[in-house]
Order: C-alpha cells, then sequence, then structure tokens
C-alpha cells in the first residue's frame, strides 16, 4: 500500500506541474530559428502590445515544412527562408498579409521586394539575410599561402592538399551542389543534369581531403583552432570570430566572399493559415520593420539586413563588413535558391547519396 | 563463501568509469567561461545565474520532467501487463506490436503521428507528446519484464493458487514481488528514453509546447552553451534527489522481495 | 471449483491483461504507422508531404516507383549492410561492457544495489547533445587521449589519425549512448541467479571460468537476448551520433530516412527505406530469440 500510496503522491505532484500550463490569453506564437530574434527585442514588442510571445524554435527549414506538411497548427508568425516560402505559397500554408497593417513596409530596400516566388509581397516580407561563404583562420591560411576569396580553395585538390584533414563544408545537398555550379561557373539554380554530374565529380573529387560534412558544430572546431577552413554561413562566422576573440586565441576568423559568387539565404516573416492571432502577427510583423529593432538582431549577430531604416542603427564595424553588406558588384553574384521539382529533388538525393555513402 | 573476483571488479570499475567521464566533463563544463562546450577557458557561476533567469529553459526542463514520469508511470504498467502476457500466454501477436515502436526510424513514427493527431483533431500540447512517448516506451518495459518472467519458478505462484489466492491477489503478492527489478530496470529506460527524446516529440509538439530536447537541439547550429551543462547537472540532481526521496519514504520501494522457501 | 469455469477465468485473465497494451498500441502506434506504410505507395508531393489521393483526372495515385528505387540502386543496400555492421558491433561492444557492471550490481549486497543501478543510468537524464559533446572534448585533438594514441602511432612509423571526426568516434559514442539498455535486462536477469548453484559447482571442482561459462551465462541468455535486442534495433536507425561525429564516409541508414524526409520531402521513399529497415531489424530480433528458444531449453547444469 506504501508503494502505492507514494506513487499517487508522485504523480499527483507532477499532474499539478502539468496543470499549471499556458493560462491562454493574449499570445503570439513565434516560431522562428534559435537566437534569431534579440531578448531585448522581444521584452520591448511584448510591452508595446501587452501580450506574450511563446516562442518555439526549429533549425532547419526543412523540419518546418515537414510539420507543417504533415499538418501542424497553431503558430502566428513563421520565418522561413525564401525557397521555403516559395514551397509554403504553393503549398497553401500561408495566409496573405493585410498590407494597411505593415507601415513599415516602406522602409525595406526595393531590391529585396517582389521576389519571383512572392511577387508584390502579399505573403512574406524580408526578415534578415546570410551568404554561404568560405570561412577562414587568418593566420594558417596566411602561412599556407592560399587564397580566401575563391571556392576553388574548397574545391581544388591543389589546393586542398596543404589543409587536408582541416577543411569542412556543409552537410547540405543543395549548399554544397550550389557551391560547386558556381565553383564551375553555372548558376547556383542551375537545373541541368549533366551540370548536376560535373558538379557531384567535383565534389567527389574534393572529399577525401575534407574533413567532415557538417552543418552543427564546425563554428566550435574552427574557434578552437582544429579546422582551418569552412563552408558555412555568414553568421556563424561571424560569431565564431567573437568566440575566438573572447577566448584570446592567436588568430582571427574571417569571412571569404568567393568571386565566384555566393548563395544568399533571405529570411522572411510569414503568418500561418489559420493562424490563432493574425492581428498580434501583423503588429509584430510591423514592429520588426521599424529599423531599430530589426538593426538588434544584425548587431547580435552579424546578420544581413534588407531594412535602410536599420542602416543607422548598426555597429559601423558590421556595417563596413563586405561579407554581411556585400558591395554592389559582388550583390550582383549573389543568388538566392530556387525550389526544386519531386523530380529534381530525388535525383539530388541520389547523387548526395551516392556521393556521401561511398 | 564467494569471493568477488578481482577481475570482475575492476571490469566493472572500467564500465563505470566509462560511463562517468563525460559525464565529468559535463558538469566540470557548465562552470566554463566560454560560450562554446569546446576548451576549458575560466570558471564562472555565470550561466547557473543565466539558467535561474531563462524561464523558457526552466519551462522546458519542466515540462520534459512532467512528461517523463507520467509517461513511464503509465508505460510501465502497460509494459508490465504486456510482458506478462507475453510471457505467460505466448501471445503473438504481441512481441510483434511491442518490439515495433522501437523497430521503426524515429521519423516515420513522428510524422505519422503527426498525421494521425491531426486527423483526430487532436489538440497538440503537453498530452500529444505524452501519448507518444509511452507508445514506444511499452516496449522497452515489455521486453525486460518477460526476460525477467523466464526461468521464474512458476510453482511459488501455482502454490499460492492452490492456497486460494485469486489470480491478482497471486500476481500482486507473488509474481510483481519477483519481477520487481525487471519492471523497476524497465521504468528506469522509459524515463530515459522519454526526457532526452528529440525526433518524436519534434513532430508531436504543440505550437507552444517546449521540452528540454527541442530547446537544446534548436540551438545546435549555433552553440550549445554550458547552459545546457548547467540544466542538465540540475536535472540529474532533481531526479536522483526525487528518487532517493521516493525510496526513502516507502522502503522497499527499489528492492525486490526473495521469497526464501 | 470446475475445470470449465477455471478455463473460462483464463481465458478472461489473458483478455483483462492483454487488451490495455494491445489497444493502446493498435491505436497510437499502429493506426499511424499504416498510415505511413501506405505512403510508401504513393507520390511526393511537389512542394512537401504526399501527392493527393486522386490526381486531376481522378486516378488513384498508387505506384510501386519508391520500392523499385530502393532494389534497383545498388547504394541504399551498401548504405544498409554498413548499418548492420555498426549496430552488431556496437551491440557486441555493449555486451562485453555491460556484462562485468550488470554481474557487479546483481551480485552486490542488497542496500547498494539500487544505488548501483540508479548511478549507471544517472548519466544519461543529461541531455543526449552535451554528452556527445564531452565525447567531443575527450576524443579532440587537444586532449590526452588523442595525444596517447597518436603517439603510439607516431612510434610505429603511422601518420596521426583523426578520431573525433571518424567511424571510430560514432563506434565509442554509439556503445555509450547504448550501454544502458543492455546492462538494465541483464541485471534483471543475473538478479535471480541462486548463488547456491555456483557454490555447489564451486564445491564439485569448477574453477571461475568454468563456472560462468557453464552455468551463470547459459541462464543470462534470456538477458542477453532482451539487452541485445534493445540495443541491436534502435543503433540501426540511429542518425545524430553519424551526423556529429562520422567522417565523410560515415552515413547510415538513419541518416538516409531523415535526408528523405527533412531534405528531400520524399516521404514515400523514406517510408520504403523505414520498411525496409524496420522488416530488417524485426526479423533478425525473431532469429535471436529462436537461438534463445534453443539455448534456453538446453538445460545448462545436465552435464557439468
Amino acid at each position: 500500500m506504501n508503494r502505492i500510496a507514494t506513487f499517487a503522491a508522485l504523480a499527483a505532484f507532477t499532474l499539478a506541474g502539468a496543470i499549471t500550463a499556458h493560462a491562454a490569453g493574449n499570445q503570439l506564437h513565434l516560431y522562428n530559428w534559435n537566437n534569431y530574434i534579440a531578448p531585448e527585442t522581444i521584452k520591448r514588442f511584448e510591452q508595446s502590445c501587452s501580450c506574450e510571445v511563446v516562442q518555439t524554435y526549429y533549425s532547419d527549414n526543412e523540419e518546418l515544412l515537414a510539420k507543417l506538411a504533415a499538418g501542424a497548427r497553431g503558430y502566428d508568425v513563421m520565418v522561413p527562408t525564401s525557397n521555403a516560402v516559395d514551397a509554403l505559397i504553393r503549398g497553401k500554408q500561408l495566409m496573405p498579409l493585410d498590407k494597411s497593417k505593415l507601415r513599415n513596409l516602406k522602409n525595406i530596400d526595393a531590391a529585396y521586394l517582389d521576389t519571383p516566388f512572392d511577387p508584390g509581397n502579399k505573403y512574406s516580407v524580408p526578415y534578415a539575410m546570410s551568404t554561404t561563404i568560405i570561412g577562414y583562420n587568418d593566420v594558417k591560411m596566411k602561412a599556407l599561402a592560399l587564397p580566401t576569396d575563391t571556392w576553388a580553395v574548397i574545391f581544388d585538390p591543389k589546393y586542398l592538399a596543404k589543409v587536408k584533414g582541416r577543411v569542412t563544408v556543409l552537410d547540405s545537398a543543395n549548399e554544397l551542389f550550389a557551391a560547386a555550379l558556381k565553383y564551375l561557373g553555372y548558376s547556383a539554380n542551375d537545373v541541368d543534369p549533366k551540370h548536376w554530374d560535373e558538379a557531384a565529380a567535383v565534389i567527389r573529387k574534393a572529399k577525401p581531403y575534407w574533413a567532415a560534412f557538417n552543418a552543427s558544430s564546425y563554428i566550435k572546431e574552427l574557434t578552437v583552432g582544429n579546422i582551418w577552413l569552412v563552408h558555412g554561413y555568414s553568421n556563424d562566422i561571424f560569431q565564431a570570430n567573437l568566440d575566438a576573440q573572447a577566448a584570446k586565441r592567436p588568430f582571427h576568423i574571417l569571412q571569404g566572399m568567393p568571386k565566384e559568387g555566393a548563395v544568399l539565404a533571405v529570411d522572411n516573416m510569414v503568418l500561418q493559415a489559420g493562424a490563432p492571432r493574425p492581428d498580434l502577427g501583423l503588429k509584430f510583423i510591423n514592429f520588426m520593420l521599424e529599423g531599430r529593432n530589426s538593426a538588434e538582431l544584425t548587431n547580435l549577430i552579424g546578420s544581413g539586413n534588407p531594412n535602410k531604416d536599420a542602416l543607422q542603427y548598426i555597429d559601423p564595424d558590421i556595417r563596413k563588413n563586405p561579407a554581411i553588406f556585400p558591395p554592389k558588384n559582388v550583390q550582383a553574384k549573389l543568388e538566392q535558391l530556387k525550389d526544386l521539382t519531386v523530380a529534381q529533388r530525388r535525383l539530388r538525393n541520389k547523387l548526395w547519396t551516392e556521393i556521401k555513402a561511398r | 563463501m564467494r569471493k568477488r573476483s578481482l577481475a570482475l571488479v575492476a571490469a566493472a570499475a572500467f564500465g563505470y568509469a566509462f560511463l562517468y567521464l563525460p559525464l565529468v566533463i559535463v558538469v566540470v563544463y557548465s562552470f566554463n567561461d566560454s560560450r562554446l562546450n569546446a576548451e576549458w577557458v575560466g570558471f564562472t557561476l555565470d550561466w547557473y545565474r543565466k539558467l535561474f533567469a531563462d524561464d523558457d529553459m526552466l519551462v522546458a526542463a519542466r515540462n520534459s520532467l512532467v512528461i517523463g514520469v507520467c509517461a513511464s508511470a503509465v508505460s510501465t504498467v502497460l509494459g508490465t501487463m504486456a510482458g506478462f502476457a507475453m510471457h505467460r500466454w505466448k501471445s503473438r501477436l504481441l512481441p510483434l506490436l511491442v518490439l515495433m515502436p522501437i523497430a521503426i526510424p524515429e521519423i516515420l513514427v513522428g510524422v505519422s503521428l503527426l498525421i494521425f493527431f491531426v486527423l483526430l483533431n487532436f489538440t497538440l500540447g503537453l498530452v500529444s507528446v505524452a501519448l507518444a512517448h509511452i507508445a514506444f516506451c511499452i516496449g522497452f518495459v515489455a521486453i525486460v519484464v518477460r526476460a525477467r518472467m523466464a526461468g521464474m519458478d512458476e510453482s511459488l505462484v501455482e502454490a499460492a493458487r492452490d492456497c486460494g489466492a485469486t489470480p491478482w491477489r497471486a500476481f500482486r503478492h507473488v509474481t510483481l514481488p519477483l519481477i520487481m527489478p525487471g519492471v523497476i530496470a524497465g521504468a528506469l529506460m522509459a524515463f530515459t528514453l522519454s526526457i532526452d527524446d528529440f525526433v518524436i516529440t519534434f513532430f508531436t509538439a504543440g505550437a507552444g509546447t517546449v521540452t528540454l530536447p527541442l530547446q537544446i537541439y534548436s540551438m545546435i547550429k549555433i552553440a550549445v552553451t554550458p547552459e545546457v551543462n548547467a540544466v542538465s547537472t540540475l536535472l540529474m540532481l532533481t531526479t536522483l534527489v526525487l528518487i532517493v526521496t521516493a525510496s526513502r519514504l516507502s522502503p522497499g520501494l527499489l528492492r525486490s522481495q526473495q521469497e526464501s522457501t | 471449483m470446475s475445470n470449465d469455469a477455471a478455463a473460462a477465468r483464463g481465458r478472461r485473465g489473458k483478455w483483462l491483461v492483454s487488451a490495455p497494451p494491445i489497444l493502446y498500441l493498435l491505436v497510437f502506434f499502429a493506426a499511424p504507422t499504416l498510415i505511413m506504410a501506405f505512403a510508401s505507395l504513393r507520390s511526393p508531393g511537389e512542394f512537401g508531404g504526399l501527392a493527393p489521393l486522386r490526381d486531376e483526372a481522378g486516378k488513384l495515385d498508387i505506384n510501386l516507383d519508391s520500392y523499385v528505387r530502393f532494389f534497383t540502386e545498388p547504394v541504399y543496400f551498401e548504405v544498409f549492410v554498413k548499418s548492420v555492421l555498426f549496430a552488431g558491433a556496437t551491440t557486441l561492444l555493449c555486451l562485453l561492457l555491460a556484462y562485468p557492471l550488470a554481474s557487479l550490481i546483481a551480485k552486490s549486497p542488497q542496500r547498494s544495489r539500487s544505488l548501483l543501478l540508479l548511478l549507471v543510468i544517472l548519466p544519461f537524464w543529461s541531455n543526449f547533445l552535451i554528452r556527445i559533446y564531452a565525447w567531443m572534448i575527450i576524443l579532440g585533438p587537444n586532449a590526452a587521449f588523442a595525444h596517447a594514441v597518436n603517439g603510439v602511432l607516431a612510434w610505429f612509423g603511422a601518420e596521426p589519425v583523426p578520431l573525433l571526426i571518424s567511424s571510430f568516434a560514432v563506434l565509442v559514442c554509439l556503445v555509450y549512448v547504448h550501454l544502458p539498455f543492455m546492462v538494465l535486462p541483464l541485471y534483471a536477469n543475473l538478479e535471480k541467479h541462486d548463488p547456491a548453484l555456483l557454490d555447489a559447482a564451486q564445491d564439485l571442482g569448477a574453477n571461475g571460468w568454468q563456472r560462468f561459462w557453464r552455468i551463470t551465462f547459459p541462464l543470462s541468455l534470456p538477458g542477453v537476448y532482451a539487452g541485445a535486442a534493445l540495443v541491436f534495433i534502435p543503433a540501426l536507425g540511429i542518425f545524430a551520433i553519424p551526423d556529429l561525429l562520422g567522417g565523410p564516409n560515415d552515413t547510415l541508414i538513419g541518416n538516409l530516412i531523415k535526408q528523405q524526409f527533412l531534405e528531400t520531402r520524399d516521404w514515400p521513399f523514406g517510408s520504403v527505406l523505414s520498411i525496409v529497415l524496420t522488416v530488417a531489424a524485426l526479423a533478425l530480433a525473431a532469429l535471436a530469440a529462436w537461438f534463445g528458444k534453443r539455448a534456453t531449453r538446453a538445460p545448462a547444469i545436465e552435464n557439468a
């Protein structure tokens, strides 16, 4: 009897904890990348709207897409990248935005508005950007006399031989193929199977020199000095440098923009179709379109910013960084990734599996 | 009087060392003055301070504990029943039904449960996560209970029945105490699986539901800071304290009663 | 009590006990899984998920494309074989490590047993990622272990090997993560072994090794098979560890399945891979169970 009583007590205690769950009220459900909004910004918004922002996170667009494709509901604002927005619009998962509530939309640089996948910005509004570029340990690269402004340093065995086992690339078929296609001189969105075969061949030739396909812990390894050269996201590389300086390391982690061009990822704010509180969602989006709020994220993680009004609030060092705010001639070579068709995705996965398994 | 062989103790000690070496690092690095879990830089209590100010992380930890206790309790009961049934009546359906959640890749289970819940218009939240966890924990408990019952001395149970005990009383006072180590082992495994599950939880969690693994895995592409070490250390301590308290309140809770003949 | 009444009681008892777990699993597991198993016969949706069941012409979208793809492209089978090898090695190593641990705990005095058991499982209540990161620190190139290993290799004139991102690291972590699931079932079985048997054998002149091999081990086989099932089957489908620690070649079937759902949005093919994995895992488990039955049926002390 004693045992049963104990179990019952434990169960009651924990159930009590469960029942004191969220009291429903003024809540905005924000589904976002982790560390993709400054805590101060959230607090200010909560004060300005007298509501609570409930944040949940994902770490990859595909996680968001899979969950939504299986039918998950209950989110208000989400922050997918452009190709995911493309898929969501065509899958009818988004709610059109009421422009009359988005007075600050004029702050966005026209170059980032009116995209091919969302003409007229019916469903999405640009939030922040990053590029997929080269990150490197400046001391090591100088010592080895390697170039840092071309994809060749990631793909060409003659350079790779000097850094064998010290290079990582992203564990993403889309990103790696895009980089290889750019290196070969094609567009990152090229869908010619022959070009894909060429890209796969380039990757296969370079693979023996790479330490790993890694999308998560490569910043750590770069900061600690085990890895000297990465194919990675500009925000991550910026952060790696901050960490390296904080740990007083004898080197810097710098960003290298390849001259062949790179992938630009623009993350956008959208409303989920059937969102519980679209009114709060629109308020939030309008709030984030204010220059000051938008700038806080850039100052925090070094992300690119499509908001003209934000430029005055951004750290001068970050503002001058050509990898975060590329000059016009480089901007011309940046491409946003387009979503692929089923057949193309299957082909790419087949090539990717062969690359990774053999 | 058997002497414990030195070799056995040494091998077991090596086993414990293997288990605890990473744990020591986890705890020590919760005091590391670096955002990254990569190298020792210096000592600081900042991460614990940050943890106690971090409502999100604390709520996530609480949710994980709640779901863990509920899921392991229910799955232990259902799993013991299943293990008992598998042993006693040699059913064909049960072993299959019970092993499949373990065999099928978590992603598939997660996506299919989400589709299923949406079809039923079931609100996603803590409850949906708990239901999902119970489904895959039952198997672990059942397998261990069945293994424990294999080779059990049935004559004791028969003796009890001959003395007039109903099947339930025979189970409660004879079988259950004998299989208790198996039941406890199963419950411990179920709890462990539940508080650390990511994939299935990711798909079955509602829009406002966070558990500790969900919170932590979303940090994977940025940096898993020592705050996570801190919350892990505290979670382990809390659970240890809870269990020790429970066993003090009810001595013999964790012990098996070997009936001496 | 008449025989009929007793038999009826027995049947009712059987259903009373079996029904709740069966029902629960049928509703919350079998039904959803059947949905996805059915998905293996469909086509992937253009933007994700599944294509509509009936296309514009009203034709039913059922096909075997994904199955054909699996059976005609050899690379998938190769990855599959690699996964079986990794899972098998993990199970074996877990067994070797877990047996002494479980034995020690089982032989300990009553009071310390619970504590020792708790100590085994305690580390696993910390988060999985953190434990892996801890292993990355232990196996990292700056740590003592790597220095030692590479020192030895250098002595033999071999090149230093990357310990951190390699099959070795994957195996170490696979073993680490699955160890308690071998210790606990083994313990549950070993705990009930009657020490009198071993005393008797010793009196009859059996040495330590003989006592173990001819008495203890055969009696522990149900526990061994339970532990092996609870390690091998999950290890077969794991993807997080190769993702974090694996070298460029360490892609396992779990990674492939994850890619189908979280990269290619090819649910039908992911479903096919999962079905093949499940069938293989269950077949191997059934095989092991069959061996187990044969082994436990043979009395171990008969010819001692």
